[in-house]
C-alpha cells in the first residue's frame, strides 16, 4: 500500500472538540498537536469557542502549489511526505 | 444464473435487500428473501438448506454489529459455507473495512448501487459508466433572443451603443494588436504537432510590457513561477492515465435541468488544478472557471512554456491552457476569463484557440473594479467582443463591481451597455449578477430579514429588461460564507436551491475555504460545496422559494436606477467620460476608474 500522507492532495483537515477555556487556547492545542504529529506547515482553519470548549479545525498542507507532488510522480516508491 | 439467498440481520429492516433483491431477479438470478428478526444460526441453517450459490446479509441498526457480524461468519465456517458460498454484507451500520477484517467478501456502505452488488454476485468488477451519466455539454444560450422586454432601456442603451461604435472605431492598444498577431499567425493545432509558433514571437515581444519581453530575449520568468520537469509532466501523463481509467462524473441537478453549476481554479499549479478539476467533475461540477494571477491582468503580454505558480492564479500560457484542457471531460464546460486586464482581447483569441467554451468579457468592471484604464478597456473590450463572436464563445459579463461598494443598479446598467453592444455585434452575452451580502445591501439592510428577497429582486429586474441567459456568480453568496465549513457549505447551498428556484441558467460556487485566507483551497473544502448544493437540489426539486413583497419592490427600485444610470451616461454624451465621472460607479461609491494602460490607446493606421 502507498504511504498515506503521499496520497493527500494538498492539506489534511483535523476536526475535533478541546475542553478548554477560550478560542485562544483551542487554537493552541490544535497548533501544538499538528506540530506534534510532525506537520511543519500548519494553520487553524475555522475555530468556536462556547461555554464547554471549542470546535476546531486544523489544517497542515502537505503540498502547497508548485510544491513537488509524490502522488504524481511517475513512478512508485519514495521517501515520506513530511520531510 | 446464480442462486440467491438474502438475509438481514436486523429486527426490522430490510428496505435495502429488497431493492437489491429486486435488481438481482431483474439481470436473472434466483432469488430467496428471508424475513428479518431470524437468528444468525436460522440464517445459516437457511443457506445450507437451499444451496445457495451467494449469501448476501444486511445491517442497518449499528449497535453489537461487529459482534453479529463475527458470530455469523464464526457459524458459517463451522456449517462448511466459506469454501462454496459468496458472502457479502451490507447496510447503515457496514463500513467496507469492517466487512474485510471479519472475512466477508465484500462490504457496502449507505450509498451503494444495485449494479455494484450484481457484479460482485456475478464476479465482475464494477466500473461506474461514465456514458450512463447522460451528461453532456449544454449552451446556455441557447434559446434566448435577446429581446427587450422594456423599450425606455431598450431605446437607451441603443444609443450608448452607437457612441461606443463610434467613438472605438479607429482606436487599437498593443492588447488589441497582440491579439491580432495570435489571430493570424499563431495556428493551436501546428504548435501542438511541435511544428512551432509560426511568425508570431518576431513581432510579439515588441507588444509587451518588462516581464514578458525579459522572457522573449532572455528565457527570465516571473519571480514566483518556475518551469514544469520532465518527471512531473511524465507523472501527470500516469496520474491522468490512472484516474481517468476509473473516473466517472455526477450529475448535481436533481429533476430540473438547470442551473449548471461551475466552480472556479487557480491554485497557481497546472497539475494540482487537473487534481482540483477532475475532483470537482467526480463530484458533479457541470463547468469550471480558469482564474490567473492578479499580476497578469496588470502586465502587457503572455509568458509561454509549462509554468507553475507559487501563489494563487494559475498563469496564462498556451501549454499551460493546453494541458488543463486535455485533462476535462468531454461534457465540462471550460470558461477562460479575459475580463478585466490588459490581454482581454488575446485571452479570448487564446481560449477559443485551445477548445475553451466560455469567456468573460466586462468593460465596466475592467474599468471601475479591476485597474485597467476605461479607454484602454473600452477599446479592448469591443474587440475582445469581435473575437468572442468570431471563435463561438458566448461570455458572461460580471459585475463584480458591486463589491467595491457600486449598488446593483449601477453595476446593471454597465452590464447590460456591454450585453447590448455585444448583441449588436452579433455576440452571446450573458448576464452575470451577484448573489452577495454587497456593501450597499449591508448600509441599507436589504437583507436585515432574509437573503432571498434582494438577490431575487436582481433576477426579477433583469427579466423585466431583457430575455437574455442569467449566470449569477461569481461566487454565489459571497461575504455571506464564513471558515466554519458547515456554514460556508449551507450558504452556499442556500443560494443554489435560490438560484434553481429562480430557473436561472448556471452558477458559480465557492469551496468552503471560500472565506479563509490562510493558504490554498483545499480540494475537500470544493467536495464540501458540491455535495451540498447537490443535496439542496434533491430538497427542492421543482419546489419554490417564495420571496416576499420586497422583492417586487426592489426590482422595480433596481429597474428604475439602471434607466436613471443610462440617463446618465447619454447626457455625457461620451462612455469614457461617463465612467470618470461615475455615472456606473463613483469614487464615493467605492468605484475608482483603473489606470493599467493608460495613454496606450493609439489611433489605427489607415
Amino acid at each position: 500500500m502507498a504511504k498515506p500522507l503521499e496520497q493527500v492532495m494538498d492539506a489534511l483537515d483535523i476536526e475535533t472538540f478541546f475542553v478548554c477555556a477560550s478560542e485562544e487556547e483551542g487554537r493552541a492545542l490544535m497548533l501544538s498537536l499538528l506540530k506534534a504529529w510532525g506537520f511543519k506547515d500548519v494553520d487553524v482553519v475555522f475555530a468556536q469557542h462556547e461555554g464547554p470548549g471549542v470546535r476546531v479545525r486544523g489544517r497542515a498542507y502537505v503540498y502547497r502549489p508548485a510544491d513537488k507532488y509524490r502522488w504524481l510522480r511517475a513512478e512508485a516508491g519514495q521517501e515520506g511526505a513530511l520531510s | 444464473m446464480k442462486k440467491i439467498l438474502l438475509a438481514p440481520l436486523d429486527p426490522v429492516h430490510d428496505i435495502g435487500l429488497k431493492m437489491m433483491a429486486r435488481g438481482l431477479e431483474q439481470a436473472g438470478h434466483a432469488i430467496a428473501l428471508l424475513p428479518p428478526d431470524l437468528t444468525p444460526e436460522e440464517v445459516v441453517e437457511q443457506a445450507v438448506r437451499r444451496e445457495a450459490d451467494v449469501l448476501l446479509l444486511s445491517r442497518t441498526l449499528g449497535y453489537g454489529v461487529a459482534e453479529i457480524l463475527a458470530r455469523f461468519i464464526d457459524l458459517a465456517d463451522a456449517a462448511g459455507l466459506r469454501d462454496s458460498v459468496k458472502i457479502a454484507i451490507g447496510g447503515m451500520a457496514i463500513r467496507p473495512e469492517l466487512a474485510a477484517e471479519l472475512g466477508f467478501d465484500a462490504g457496502y456502505g449507505p450509498g451503494t448501487t444495485v449494479e455494484e452488488v450484481v457484479c460482485f454476485v456475478e464476479n465482475r468488477n464494477y466500473r461506474p459508466d461514465s456514458t450512463h451519466s447522460g451528461k453532456a455539454k449544454r449552451d446556455m444560450t441557447a434559446g434566448y433572443d435577446y429581446r427587450y422586454r422594456h423599450p425606455g432601456i431598450a431605446a437607451k442603451l441603443a444609443a450608448i451603443s452607437d457612441i461606443i461604435l463610434e467613438w472605438v472605431k479607429d482606436k487599437t492598444s498593443p492588447g488589441v494588436e497582440r491579439a491580432k498577431l495570435r489571430d493570424e499567425l499563431w495556428d493551436a493545432e501546428k504548435w501542438r504537432n511541435r511544428q512551432g509558433d509560426g511568425d508570431l514571437y518576431s513581432r510579439y515581444p515588441a507588444l509587451c510590457g518588462d516581464i514578458p519581453r525579459q522572457y522573449y530575449a532572455a528565457g527570465t520568468l516571473h519571480p514566483k513561477t518556475r518551469r514544469s520537469t520532465k518527471e512531473e509532466v511524465a507523472g501527470l501523463e500516469r496520474y491522468l492515465a490512472e484516474t481517468k481509467a476509473r473516473m466517472s462524473v455526477k450529475t448535481l441537478q436533481h429533476t430540473r435541468a438547470k442551473p449548471l453549476v461551475f466552480v472556479q481554479y487557480g491554485t497557481g499549479c497546472p497539475f494540482m488544478d487537473i487534481g482540483h478539476i477532475l475532483t470537482s467533475e467526480a463530484w458533479g461540477a457541470d463547468g469550471v472557471v480558469h482564474f490567473d494571477p492578479s499580476w497578469g491582468a496588470r502586465t502587457e503580454g503572455f509568458l509561454d512554456g509549462f509554468l507553475t505558480h507559487q501563489e494563487d492564479g494559475t498563469v496564462i500560457t498556451p501549454a499551460n491552457m493546453n494541458r488543463i484542457h486535455q485533462a476535462l471531460e468531454t461534457s465540462t464546460l471550460w470558461q477562460i476569463r479575459a475580463h478585466r486586464g490588459l490581454n482581454t482581447p488575446e485571452t479570448v483569441v487564446l481560449a477559443g484557440k485551445l477548445g475553451a467554451d466560455l469567456t468573460k468579457i466586462n468593460i465596466c468592471y475592467g474599468s471601475l473594479g479591476a485597474g485597467t484604464d476605461p479607454e484602454r478597456m473600452t477599446v479592448d473590450g469591443y474587440h475582445s467582443m469581435l473575437y468572442a463572436r468570431k471563435y463561438n464563445l458566448p461570455f458572461d459579463v460580471v459585475t463584480n463591481e458591486e463589491l467595491c461598494g457600486v449598488p446593483a443598479h449601477k453595476a446593471f446598467a454597465g452590464m447590460l451597455i456591454v450585453g447590448d453592444l455585444a448583441v449588436r455585434l452579433g455576440a452571446r452575452p450573458i448576464l452575470q449578477p451577484l448573489f452577495a451580502y454587497s456593501p450597499e445591501v449591508m448600509v441599507n439592510g436589504y437583507m436585515a430579514d432574509n437573503y432571498v428577497d434582494f438577490n431575487a429582486a436582481k433576477i426579477q429586474a433583469l427579466r423585466k429588461i431583457i430575455n437574455s441567459p442569467i449566470w449569477p456568480g461569481a461566487p454565489i453568496g459571497f461575504l455571506t460564507q464564513t471558515e466554519d465549513r458547515v456554514q460556508s457549505a449551507m450558504a452556499t447551498a442556500l443560494h443554489a436551491c435560490l438560484a434553481n428556484s429562480l430557473a436561472v441558467d448556471a452558477i458559480s460556487i465557492a469551496s468552503t475555504d471560500e472565506a479563509y485566507s490562510g493558504g490554498p483551497i483545499s480540494v475537500p473544502a470544493r467536495i464540501d460545496t458540491l455535495r451540498a448544493v447537490q443535496e439542496g437540489f434533491r430538497f427542492f426539486g421543482r419546489a419554490e422559494i417564495a420571496p416576499t413583497d420586497k422583492a417586487g419592490a426592489y426590482a422595480d427600485q433596481i429597474v428604475d436606477g439602471i434607466e436613471k444610470a443610462l440617463e446618465e451616461v447619454l447626457a455625457c454624451g461620451d462612455f469614457v467620460a461617463a465612467i470618470h465621472a461615475g455615472a456606473l460607479g463613483s469614487q464615493a461609491e467605492g468605484a475608482y476608474p483603473g489606470r493599467n494602460g493608460k495613454d496606450t490607446v493609439t489611433s489605427k493606421k489607415r
